[in-house]
């Protein structure tokens, strides 16, 4: 779809010429000019103006009323006054009726200091009141959830939580109640305004009525400075200002990145800072002595990883979301040069050839999240971005609403998108493949599915957002869509792929891979190694004898525990970088060296659209925490290997002298927005095949599509996840697989609750993912359960607890299950066909 | 026009698990806005009020099928909120949660959605109330003829009937019948305050109200138009 | 007096279709069904008949207002007869539905529209039955629908009943209402011609407007165009009210003096008493006093006595009654009434109730009217919609005409609630002012 390309104004505020966008709101034009207007209702984010504040208003020239700026586009030659007389007098009028009934308790208030209504009324008030009655008082603090308090004296309303809720995160909880000056914002019946980016709120509040529970009266903001950084809880990798208080982070913020975040962040983001300073963080190395782990020296716990180098060749080492790029490619030096073994992965969807995976990471295919908003179809692809990558859920609500986007969603389980989209399809778990082949062939050609015209025939842009679970089968499919839909010659379409960890791509470029190097370059034979199932395999075998886990714990992130648990129980010697205790862990580690939050962590990752982006330290390293790239190379010298680095700095000038397509990139080319690899000239060195580099030509599809290429591939070992096991009777865009013998087919999903993280934060205990089986009303029935009940789901003698949660949603014959919890986690089966009973 | 809390309610802290530390209540003014839900907290227990899935929310057949009637009505089911909340209401008497969450099901919309439009119009009531609905007009028109002694007169007469509810209305469009009253959108006037007695009997008695006054039996006062 | 859209109302069974038919009813559709989109609006536009809603704009411009093209085009009429005084509109409803559903569908001919709404107020319970049964009629009879009395015209309408918010018979918060939302009135541009239901082109128009349109079609705009005053053309319907002998709908033609309908159509003020004053046009319009009573009654007489023709509904009040009372009646029906949206009508309307309360507690200056009066100003012209307008246009013109009895009832209020001489506090009130200005609160 075109963006807009505004054409760029003259006009002429209090005398003086100001250029601007045409169209653009006055108010922000007028900054433009360096003319402050003054507003509360305006947020350029929350989409149209609702003028309701009326701080705004200004004198137009030729217009007899006062006008609001923030709903006046501007055009060419316009005359604007915001100094007159008039122009005064209406804004004294403002800022009094406004504090008709604002409390002046600004001296306990939250926000005192850094608050809109404190400024304006110093700035453009009258200076005086007339208002002798007595002003409104109401029970406060009051709860709004448990995030978020609720003054309701301080309340002006101005509309902006309200409209966020409902016009930007849509989930339509926070409403206006009432009305006139009985008005209030309210929930429905007392409901907790629970929801995933319900945060927001606080930081679009222009008075104190909105205020965080955890950071109430922390901080006063002269006590306070804020540090940029990026969050790395989550691929979507949102921009984030830390306000920091004694080298502590008290809050998050965002620091608005329109490429990546739009100013939004997730609760998790906003609020799981505070597993950064909690008892349950690791702050000291830890080496397991007599059974228990135990605090250790430094040194000490040197010692005893340098350990690895009595199990050289046969080391295993995986890598959590966190890894920044320098700290996976200084360990994949560590393993294949100083120990050689070359058994390294960080993916936890399972493995993909190499050669498949530069075709579908092949620059000129990569959308962007830009292009989510302005593209004309959105085909959301195996993922569930409110839990995968939430503020790309966001993303694909704006373009649906302000750009006519039209959605397409195809997915197992029901989607929070499924609302905004033209055509939801619902497949069987796993079916991704399967479809994606039929699919295939349907957009080629004429007619076919609704789905295959809505994206051929739907205009030109279309962004296929796939998430990596879909698996290794489905992406010979997907090339071939793309390479019909001609996705490679248009600027704003492409692939854009939701990665299963947070830096995920940054690894994979990093050759934190046991296929492929730095860049994917090809790796001579024998340093070809094991991905993750295939390593969990020969450490339960005794093939593999030490496993070195960076920032991850397979146990609770990767696919089939019991079998994970038997690896670490039979590996010789367990490195690990970790910030909590969880299970894999606190009971197989030999080692644990004290993990850096983002926070701390200086280097850079990777965003799913290729973005580079910088990690800066906000704080010092609480207690005894070192940097990890510096405890990787202390740990390589002492066993023999000198990494040659002395700082991370110095680890990234490394990594893109190995990396061809990163070739030239400088850290102060990434400082503050980051820079996009696949927008560089060289892009161009991105080692795509030939084949997948010339421009489609749909009878000769850039990848052979089924079957063979999967099978030998994706290797021997019995793939793992849910996704190739389910494929073998996939029932494409099927809707209802009936449960045969009483058997359920079992669908997984992360959410995005499950994580350490936000299990230590105190704010976040109360959302705490638990598990839920998720059935259909019929079936629900059928057992005789309804919500809330407890049901156990089997298989092969594994069995978890779960709650039962009926949605019409779910295709009969289908449970949904979560995994990546702490307890009664779906990664504990390894059969898709499952039983639900009763306990 | 709002249902009014007590003045000692409202000196009481709300219900909250929220605060923990227990202070001494503060006294507080007890002039100004008391809309019950100023004060109140949300209860942190509950769930948070997503669209009701209309699977696993019974809702009456007849409710069902008037709402979806009344969606097929409009290029945007969302412009079926009110008379899906006028059916909801004289289904359940009152504006219920429960009653909201049907409509919200049917809807396919959150409760809150319809929480926000219940409470912003005022024939819409989100509280418990008796069937009977008494407006008398107190504005402006009718006041200058007597409607304030009308209204007590009529609260009178209904306190012992919670079946009837009294409320004092804006001008209803009937000034030429000041000062009047809606009885079950019926309207009567011009009243006395002795009719209060009458209204109230009239409804218990489930016969049509004040006959002789009711509008729809008045010729136009323009001698000429008749 | 000449009788248009009043002509033998009370006939009986006029709500039906049969009689309405056989008086006529119809004909003028058939006749702008013969004409051409642009000859029908040409008659509205030589009619020169104005907005019978409140601001009195031209309809045959409004509807020319709408775009030409193939869109969804939506005319929505505006039975929201919500502004005190006001009950014509019901009374035509009750008694000729007919004559507002054809008239609809010549609107609607000459917009190019296709879709049509009934937003009647959900208090008007019998009216809207009436005319639901109409709507049926005249579906069944061919009269809306598809194809149109076999032309290529169709038209659908649908009745819809709100719920009890003066707010909502201003055009943009009707149309949030009936998009289903709170009845928040919009900014504005864009202007519902352009952008209104469902961010389609509306037009939005009056029950008399449009109930006047097949008499426009009938006897052509020309000739409609004689009736009344050059710039107020035709007869209007007046809702007298208030301390006058025979309240009522009036039919009148624009333009006679105001006098003669109070005193000769409404009987004047009840025995032994005075007119104190009067409201020409709604609550919302600002006062006139007895000295006032010989402006004649048009859309610009009347701006030019500063004040409004609005509604057409006078309200009369006599000397039994304290300005104070109508005062108050008025500022808290307004602050009832206030959808809440925009800062100085909220706020403004309750601050003005608060000084009128204390005013009659005896807690109030002199001074206080100074601050009333200014808070009225502040209001006017600084809010979103015209709401916060029609509280502080007749606040503001009862404190400019009756100061000298406000300032009395404050007297006597004081003495009444032992709040001290007046002079002393005055004394302190001036020394203050001229201190300079004060700390913020």
């Amino acid at each position: 779809m075109p963006r807009p390309e505004p054409k760029i104004i003259q006009l002429t505020i209090d005398g003086r010429e100001v250029q601007a966008p045409q169209g653009e709101m006055l108010v922000e034009a007028a900054r433009l000019g360096d003319i402050e207007i003054p507003y509360f209702c305006f947020e350029r984010k929350l989409g149209n103006p609702v003028g309701a504040c009326r701080m705004c208003l200004v004198e137009i020239e030729g217009i007899p009323k006062l006008q609001t700026s923030c709903s006046t586009p501007v055009k060419d030659g316009m005359v604007v006054h915001t100094q007159t007389q008039r122009v005064r007098g209406a804004q004294h009028a403002i800022v009094e009726f406004l504090l008709v009934n604002h409390p002046l308790d600004c001296p306990v208030c939250d926000k005192g200091g850094e608050c809109p209504l404190q400024d304006i009324t110093f700035g453009w008030g009258g200076g005086r009141s007339r208002f002798i009655e007595p002003k409104r008082h109401f029970v406060k603090p009051l709860a709004l959830s448990p995030l978020v308090a609720i003054d309701r004296e301080r309340c002006i309303l101005c509309y902006r939580c309200v409209r966020f809720s409902q016009e930007i995160a849509e989930d339509y909880q926070l409403i206006f109640a009432e009305r006139g000056a009985h008005t209030f914002v309210a929930t429905h019946y007392g409901h907790p305004y629970v929801a995933p980016f319900s945060g927001n709120i606080i930081e679009l509040c222009p008075v104190g009525a909105l205020t965080s529970q955890p950071y109430r009266f922390r901080a006063r903001p002269w006590d306070i400075e804020d540090a940029g950084g990026v969050c790395t809880l989550c691929p979507a990798q949102c921009n984030v200002s830390f306000t920091v208080r004694d080298e502590k982070v008290m809050r998050v913020l965002a620091r608005e990145h329109p490429e990546v975040d739009d100013g939004w962040l997730c609760d998790k983001g906003r609020f799981a800072y505070q597993a950064i300073h909690v008892d349950e963080r690791i702050t000291a190395p830890m080496v397991r002595e007599g059974g228990t782990l135990r605090e250790a020296s430094w040194e000490r716990a040197f010692e005893v990883a340098a350990g690895l180098a009595d199990h050289r060749g046969r080391v295993g080492a995986l890598a959590g979301g966190g890894t920044s790029n320098e700290e996976g490619f200084l360990l994949t030096r560590l393993l294949r040069e100083g120990l050689s073994s070359p058994d390294l992965d960080a993916r936890v969807a399972g493995p993909v050839a190499p050669a498949l995976a530069r075709a579908v990471g092949a620059p000129a295919l990569q959308a962007t999240v830009t292009d989510l908003e302005f593209a004309h179809t959105v085909l959301v692809l195996g993922c569930e971005p409110q839990d995968d990558a939430p503020i790309l859920d966001l993303r694909i609500r704006k373009g649906v609403r302000r750009h006519g986007v039209k959605l397409a969603v195809v997915t197992a389980r029901p989607s929070a998108l499924d609302p905004n989209a033209t055509l939801a399809i619902r497949l069987a778990p796993g079916g991704e493949a399967a479809f994606l082949a039929e699919l295939a062939g349907e957009v080629q050609g004429e007619g076919g599915s609704e789905l295959a015209r809505l994206l051929r025939d739907g205009g030109e842009d279309v962004v296929i957002l796939w998430g990596e679970r879909i698996g290794a089968d489905a992406l010979p499919h997907l090339l071939s869509i793309a390479d019909r839909l001609g996705l490679r010659t248009r600027e704003g379409a492409g692939l854009l792929e939701i990665p299963s960890t947070a830096n995920g791509r940054g690894l994979r470029e990093a050759g934190f891979l046991p296929d492929a190097g730095p860049g994917y370059a090809e790796l001579p034979g024998e340093l070809e190694g094991r991905c993750a199932a295939e390593m969990a395999a020969a450490a339960a075998d005794r093939e593999l004898t030490a496993l070195y886990l960076f920032e991850t714990d397979p146990v609770r992130e990767h696919p089939d525990r019991t079998l994970w648990q038997r690896a670490l129980d039979h590996a010789g010697l367990v490195v690990a970088h970790a910030s909590v205790l969880t299970e894999g862990i606190r009971e197989h580690a030999d080692v644990v060296f004290p993990a850096e939050s983002h926070a701390e962590k200086e280097g850079t990752v990777v965003h799913p659209d290729g973005r580079l982006q910088r990690l800066r330290v906000a704080i010092a390293h609480p207690h005894e925490v070192r940097a990890g790239w510096s405890v990787i190379a202390e740990l390589a010298r002492r066993m023999g290997h000198d990494l040659g680095v002395t700082s991370s700095a110095g680890a990234f000038e490394q990594l893109v002298d190995v990396v061809p397509f990163y070739a030239g990139l400088t850290l102060d080319e990434l400082a503050g927005r980051g820079a996009r690899w696949p927008a560089r000239a060289q892009a161009a060195a991105f080692p795509v095949e030939a084949a997948a580099a010339a421009p489609a030509s749909p009878s000769a599809p850039a990848f052979p599509p089924p079957g063979p290429v999967a099978e030998s591939d994706v290797t021997a070992i019995p793939p793992p996840g849910p996704v190739a096991d389910a494929e073998r009777d996939a029932v494409p865009a099927a809707p209802a697989v009936p449960a045969r013998n009483g058997t359920f087919r079992l669908g997984v999903h992360r959410p995005i609750w499950a994580s350490p993280d936000v299990e230590v934060s105190p704010a976040l205990k109360f959302c705490i993912a638990r598990q839920h089986a998720e059935l259909s009303p019929d079936d629900a029935r059928r057992l005789g359960v309804t919500g809330g009940d407890t049901v156990e789901v089997a298989s092969n003698g594994t069995a978890v607890q779960a709650t039962v949660a009926v949605h019409s949603g779910v295709p009969a014959g289908t449970v949904f299950l979560a995994d990546g919890l702490a307890e009664n986690s779906a990664n504990a089966f390894t059969d898709f066909e499952v039983e639900v009973r009763k306990p | 026009m709002s249902p009014r809390r007590s003045r000692e309610a409202a000196l009481e802290p709300a219900p909250s698990d929220w605060d923990t530390p227990a202070l001494p209540p503060v006294p507080r003014f007890g002039h100004g806005s008391r809309v019950p839900g100023w004060d109140d907290a949300v209860d942190l227990t509950k769930e948070p009020a997503v669209v009701p899935d209309l699977a696993t929310t019974p809702v009456p057949e007849g409710l069902r099928q008037e709402i979806e009637d009344a969606m097929a009505r409009y290029p945007d089911r969302r412009s079926a909120s009110i008379p899906a909340l006028h059916a909801a209401q004289e289904e359940h008497g009152w504006c219920s949660p429960q009653a909201i969450d049907q409509v919200a099901a049917v809807m396919g919309v959150t409760p809150a959605y319809l929480t926000s439009v219940a409470t912003f119009y005022d024939m819409l009531v989100t509280h418990p109330k008796g069937r009977n609905d008494v407006f008398v007009c107190t504005n402006i028109s009718c006041s200058l003829r007597g409607a304030d002694e009308l209204y007590e007169a009529m609260l009178d007469a209904a306190a012992e009937n919670p079946d009837v509810d009294v409320r004092s209305f804006e001008c209803l469009g009937a000034c030429d019948i000041a000062p009047m009253a809606s009885v079950n959108g019926e309207y009567v006037g011009p009243l006395e305050p002795a009719d209060a007695e009458r209204i109230v009997a009239d409804l218990r008695a489930g016969r049509p109200v004040l006959e002789e006054k009711q509008l729809r039996r008045r010729p136009s006062a323009d001698p000429e138009a008749r | 007096m000449r009788k248009i859209l009043f002509d033998r109302i009370d006939e009986p069974g006029l709500n039906t279709l049969a009689v309405y038919e056989r008086r006529g009813g119809y004909g003028a559709l058939r006749k702008a069904l013969r004409m051409t989109r642009e000859e029908v609006l040409d008659e509205l536009l030589t009619s020169g008949i104005r907005g019978r809603g409140g601001a009195g704009f031209q309809m045959g411009k409004k509807v020319s207002f709408l775009p030409k093209g193939d869109m969804d085009k939506f005319l929505v009429c505006n039975a929201d007869e919500s502004e005190p005084g006001t009950f014509k509109d019901r009374e035509l409803m009750q008694k000729s539905p007919h004559m507002l559903v054809e008239g609809i569908v010549i609107a609607a001919y000459a917009g190019g529209i296709d879709h049509s709404f009934i937003y009647i107020r959900g208090e008007y319970d019998y009216q809207a039955d009436i005319l639901d049964a109409a709507i049926e009629e005249a579906r069944a009879a061919g009269y809306l629908g598809e194809r149109i009395l076999d032309s290529d015209f169709s038209l659908s309408l649908v009745l819809h009943r709100g719920a009890g918010a003066y707010i909502c018979g201003e055009e943009t918060g009707l149309l949030d209402s009936l998009e289903g939302k709170r009845g928040n009135p919009r900014l504005k541009p864009p202007f519902p011609a352009v952008e209104g239901l469902y961010d389609s082109p509306t037009l939005i128009n009056n029950v008399e407007t449009l109930s006047t349109v097949p008499h426009i079609i009938t006897m052509g705009g020309a000739e409609y165009a004689k009736i009344g005053t050059e710039t107020s053309t035709g007869t209007k319907l007046v809702s007298v009210s208030g301390d006058v002998k025979r309240p009522g709908n009036y039919e009148i033609e624009l333009g006679i003096p105001s006098r003669q309908i109070i005193y000769e159509l409404a009987g004047g003020p009840l025995d032994g008493r005075e007119i104190k004053l009067w409201f020409p046009g709604g609550s919302s319009a600002p006062v006139l006093t007895a000295d006032d009573l010989d402006i004649p009654y048009d859309f610009d007489s009347l701006a030019k006595a500063g004040t409004m023709l609005g509604s057409g509904a006078i309200i009369v009040v006599d000397d039994s009654h304290p300005v104070l009372e109508v005062a108050m009646k008025l500022a808290k029906f307004y602050a009832h009434e206030s959808c809440g949206k925009c800062v100085p009508c909220r706020e403004g309307t309750n601050w003005t109730v608060k000084m009128l309360e204390r005013i009659d507690s005896g807690e109030a200056t002199p001074m206080d009217l100074d601050i009333m009066a200014s808070v009225q100003e502040q209001i006017i012209g600084n809010c979103l919609c015209v709401l916060g307008d029609a509280m502080a246009m007749p606040i503001g013109s009862m404190i400019e005409k009756y100061r000298p009895e406000l300032e009395a009832h404050i007297e006597a209020a004081r003495e009444r609630a032992g709040s001290g001489a007046l002079e002393d506090v005055v004394a302190i009130g001036v020394a203050d002012a001229s201190a300079g200005p004060m700390p913020v609160h």
